[in-house]
């Protein structure tokens, strides 16, 4: 395997989770709501995920836990946020929090307990084929997930009449409430899944990335996959760039200090934040004046009748 | 206020109560209370880990005659808080455990004169403070010499966390320790920038092996990049515990903090008034850090491993004698000399034949 | 039947302020079945967590040097969120001021200096911090980019600043090669109110900011401008409010308000660099902010009662053997109920029939 092989592979891997998260909170934002806890969500989808797997034996119930959390994490969002109308920020800002105190307490007997990862998927002939073969056809199953999903989401918010009202309840929730749609339910739904979403995403890195339970393992990644929703433009194949630059430029400033490159690392670390920054300010000036984003983007709807 | 005292001491004492067999009269009139500052969770399974270890250790061999308690996570500027919280509790044995917490426990130990302070890693001792450390170096030297024997690439992979003379003079040991094999091995550093993060010591790792590296080191504290080398199929050396497990055909050796011993002698001698304080820097002489057992290693790279181990030991060999090179020519100590132990805790510059810089 | 929310045709000053005291009650609560639920005796616990923190001097001074960064920081938090601008950039503002702040410090340190150093430093502090803010604030006026996500990205960059100086330029070259900078001189370092306490100057300051932001906000026509841009946008600019110009102001002076806490903190209680100044208190104010009701008042309350649950969380780890995630969960479930209660004063939940929608 050539070093731009391994790489490559490496890169997927660290951009796996961030991707499975930014889809989900794509489709959240989509709708309209802004959930800034994904943090939370996916910390309990990985101590939800590694408890239930150590527990069962089973690496698949673990990853359905892990899911179970994430959605139930998300469900109290909703009832906060939609049935309380209460202000998003606040209610994500406090969801993460609950949610790191709560992965704690249920992690706790579980720290240091080791077991197998889930391991890769080989696609037979496919994956024989030289460079490629094995950097796209020998992967765990979530990175198969993880492209389906940001193919399946592109098709449903571009291709099908539900996602096109979807659209219409984050474009502007009065127009689409007075053409009768059920503004809450589909907002309900969007952010269900982007739970599953965080809560696979956790899954993935106490199952598959680093194969145990330690307190705070998710590191802050469920603000890199906010801030990758944002870099897409709220576009799912672009959310795909982003979170492979993200986890890419992450690898690399690993691999240039291997190399005796000598650009302090702080900087090389900062670097996918400062981009995310730039690539906001360039998609404003193309876009000249509209917002960016979902117009209805974190404002509540409370439906009068 | 005392009624508030009170309260808490019978509050400590109910909880405590199931665990104690009755009061013993190796005790004072009360059991020692001792407190921990820990600087990280207790669940991060490395450095904050193996010091609850540590504590638990404690508790078990001296029973009812110690009570302890730990406050986890503790940031630098809520320290003086949860110090004086311990104390008054009654804490007369606090162990600060991190270098950041060094400065802040030299502030207020004056302000606590009937408190005994121990400091990890720290670098000066106060009247009732004391500092403690493990030469971890020795363990990296025994690392040098296996991992040479190991590689067919002959080049190291060393995970790092940050650039101080800790990790620095660690890896130094190791290439002192490889060049005893084999004069052509190579190093590749790369920098975490954490004492622990999983997901970036497997990344780590993984960019490590594959710029060809077939030995692994790591100085932060997660089994993430033992894992790797176990999926890789290259050998690696856990850290602060034994991580066997979580690379049965990977790990060759982890190095071991037993802080234990320490902490039951330390309570010992405040219980018996023998408390004065040291500078300790213990080996693998002291019980204070050990190689777990050698695994995936023939008998005779065991039997090497276990001879050189012993010397270090015994002091009969010694990783920090000269002849000692800076990367940029310029000599340390002509042959014939030995570091002392000041100079080793602040080496700041690279052997000769490392080519890895350090960041900024 | 569905549940539909109703806006209440007014809101009821008593509802007002049974609010909080509920949502507290409602914490308590299920606190103690937690508690009970791990084996310890809920009273107890709860003693530990509300009533030891502020059972003596001590402790009270203890809460009060623990709320003083956490109230500046949200006096300032409140003023943008009134106005609709969502600074969620404080942490990294925080640490730009400690870093200003510091750089005179460590500048100065060695050199005979006078009584100047100290307002200085905490001029420079202000002025780190309103520096970084003005980014998210231009980047917002001048190109529409989100805000929430440049401020929140900028925090991480000031974090690597942070640690880049402290490992690099600004290192203690009699510190081992340890990630810290030198001991701020005396004259550098925030004087203390009582001799044996932690109380320092920086209290009274928080105090008189949050005097000030209160008058500002009820009496002075700029309090009336943010509170109108924020609920009524299109009404504020037909009465002449530049929505421009005001984002600027209050992310200025929100970034100053936290820089000034970062150079109280880095200043008065730590009294050098690390790179670990900072348990949060940016995203913890942002909590105490809404916890206030984004009210300079209520944000003072607020922080003081978040700093009594960050302390009794510690009272539990030393004296139950809590963990820390405990603290967490309750701070988590305060703020749920908090919120909820306040949207019970401004909403009535109705069951109603299918039948009855128009």
């Amino acid at each position: 395997m050539t070093i731009a092989e391994a790489i490559l592979l490496t890169v997927i891997t660290a951009a796996t989770p961030l991707l499975l998260a930014a889809i989900g909170e794509l489709v959240v934002e989509r709708s309209g709501v802004l959930n800034l806890g994904v943090e939370g969500m996916m910390i309990m989808g990985a101590a939800t995920g590694i408890a239930v797997a150590i527990l069962t034996g089973s690496s698949a119930l673990g990853v359905l836990g892990a899911i179970a959390a994430g959605m139930a994490l998300a469900a109290l969002f909703a009832v906060m946020t939609l049935g309380l109308a209460v202000n998003q920020v606040a209610s994500g800002l406090a969801l993460t929090i609950f949610g790191l105190g709560l992965s704690g307490v249920v992690g706790a007997r579980f720290v240091g307990v080791q077991r197998e990862g889930i391991g890769k998927i080989d696609i037979p002939v496919l994956s024989d084929i030289p460079f490629l073969g094995r950097v796209l056809f020998e992967q765990d199953p979530f990175v198969y997930l993880s492209v389906l999903l940001v193919g399946g989401v592109w098709w449903f918010l571009n291709r099908t009449k539900a996602g096109l009202v979807l659209r219409a309840c984050g474009e502007n929730h009065t127009s689409a409430h007075a053409l009768g749609y059920p503004v809450l339910r589909i907002r309900l739904v969007a952010i269900l899944f982007g739970g599953a979403c965080a809560g696979l995403a956790g899954a993935y890195l106490s199952l598959v990335y680093t194969p145990f339970w330690t307190s705070g393992m998710t590191a802050g990644r469920g603000w890199i996959a906010l801030a990758i929703v944002v870099f897409a433009s709220w576009l799912p194949w672009r959310a795909a760039l982003g979170a492979y630059l993200f986890g890419g430029l992450t690898i690399l400033q690993l691999h240039a200090q291997g190399f005796g490159v000598p650009v302090p690392s702080q900087l090389l670390a900062a670097l996918p934040y400062l981009l995310t920054i730039v690539v906001l300010v360039l998609i404003m000036r193309v876009r000249q004046g509209s917002t960016a984003g979902p117009a209805s983007l974190g404002v509540p709807f409370v439906p009068d009748r | 206020m005392s009624i508030t005292r009170r309260q808490l001491i019978q509050g400590v004492g109910a909880f405590a109560g199931a665990a104690a067999l009755g009061q013993n009269a190796y005790s004072q009139t009360n059991p020692l209370n001792v407190g921990f500052v820990l600087i990280g969770p207790v669940g991060d399974f490395g450095w904050s880990t193996m010091h609850d270890r540590g504590r638990r250790r404690m508790e078990e061999v001296l029973g009812p005659a110690v009570r302890s308690t730990q406050v986890e996570s503790v940031a630098p500027p809520d320290f003086d808080r949860v110090v004086n919280q311990l104390a008054r509790n009654g804490a007369r044995l606090i162990f600060t455990t991190s270098f950041s917490y060094f400065q802040p426990t030299v502030r207020v130990a004056p302000t606590l004169p009937n408190v005994f302070f121990e400091n990890a890693t720290g670098t000066s001792t106060l009247p009732n403070l004391s500092i403690y450390n493990s030469r971890f170096y020795e363990g990296r030297y025994v690392q040098g010499v296996i991992a040479a024997r190991k590689s067919r690439s002959k080049q190291i992979g060393y995970i790092a966390s940050f650039p101080v003379p800790e990790v620095i003079h660690a890896i130094n040991t190791v290439m002192r320790g490889a060049w005893s094999v084999d004069p052509n091995m190579k190093i590749r550093v790369v920098w975490a920038g954490a004492w622990f993060n999983p997901g970036r010591e497997a990344e780590a790792a993984r960019a490590l092996v594959d710029q060809g590296c077939d030995v692994l080191c790591q100085h932060t504290d997660s089994p993430a990049p033992l894992q790797v080398a176990q999926e890789r199929r290259v050998f690696g050396f856990g850290q602060a515990s034994d991580m066997t497990r979580f690379a049965p055909s990977a790990h060759l050796t982890s190095s071991v903090n037993n802080w234990g011993d320490y902490y039951v002698s330390r309570a010992r001698a405040v219980i018996d008034g023998s408390w004065k304080p040291g500078d300790v820097w213990g080996g693998l002489n002291s019980g204070m850090f050990s190689l777990a057992p050698f695994t995936n290693m023939s008998p005779e790279e065991v039997a090497e491993a276990t001879r050189i181990r012993d010397a270090l030991a015994a002091g009969t060999l010694h990783p920090f004698e000269g002849p000692i090179v800076r990367q940029d020519g310029t000599t340390v100590i002509p042959a014939g000399q030995r570091l002392n132990d000041d100079q080793i805790r602040s080496q700041n510059y690279f052997y000769r034949g490392i080519d890895a810089t350090m960041p900024s | 039947m569905r549940l539909v929310l109703e806006r209440r045709p007014h809101v009821s000053v008593r509802l007002l302020v049974l609010s909080p005291l509920v949502a507290v009650a409602l914490t308590v609560l299920c606190g103690a079945v937690m508690f009970a639920a791990m084996g310890l005796d809920p009273w107890q616990a709860l003693h530990v967590y509300f009533v030891m923190p502020v059972s003596d001097a001590w402790g009270l001074q203890e809460v009060a040097v623990k709320a003083t960064p956490l109230i500046l920081i949200a006096v300032g938090l409140a003023l943008c969120y009134q106005s609709n601008n969502w600074n969620i950039g404080a942490e990294g503002q925080f640490l730009m001021g400690a870093i200003a702040g510091g750089w005179i410090a460590i500048a100065t340190h060695g050199v005979p200096n006078g009584p100047w150093l100290l307002p200085a430093m905490l001029l420079g502090g202000a002025l780190g911090g309103a520096f970084l803010a003005l980014i998210p604030a231009v980047l917002k006026t001048r190109f529409g980019a989100n805000e929430i996500l440049t401020s929140l990205m900028l925090v991480y960059v000031a974090e690597y600043l942070l640690d880049w100086l402290v490992r690099g330029p600004w290192r203690d070259p009699g510190g081992f090669n340890m990630p810290q900078t030198v001991t701020f001189e005396p004259e550098a370092t925030i004087p203390l109110l009582f001799g044996d306490g932690r109380l320092n100057l920086g209290t009274p300051i928080a105090i008189v900011v949050v005097i000030v932001a209160a008058i500002l906000v009820a009496r002075t026509l700029k309090g009336f401008e943010i509170r109108l841009v924020g609920e009524a946008p299109r009404a504020a600019r037909f009465a002449g409010f530049n929505d421009r110009k005001l984002t600027i102001t209050v992310f200025l002076v929100s970034g100053a308000l936290a820089g000034l806490a970062g150079v109280i903190e880095a200043a008065g209680t730590i009294r050098q660099l690390q790179p670990a100044i900072s348990p949060g208190y940016g995203f913890t104010a942002i909590i105490v902010a809404f916890l206030g009701r984004l009210n300079p008042v209520g944000c003072l309350v607020a922080g003081v009662f978040l700093a009594i649950t960050f302390i009794g969380g510690e009272n539990a780890q030393i004296t139950l053997r809590l963990p820390l995630d405990v603290t967490r969960v309750i701070q988590g479930m305060l703020l749920f109920f908090v919120l909820a209660c306040d949207s019970l004063v401004a909403y009535r939940v109705r069951l109603v029939s299918r039948e009855a929608v128009a």
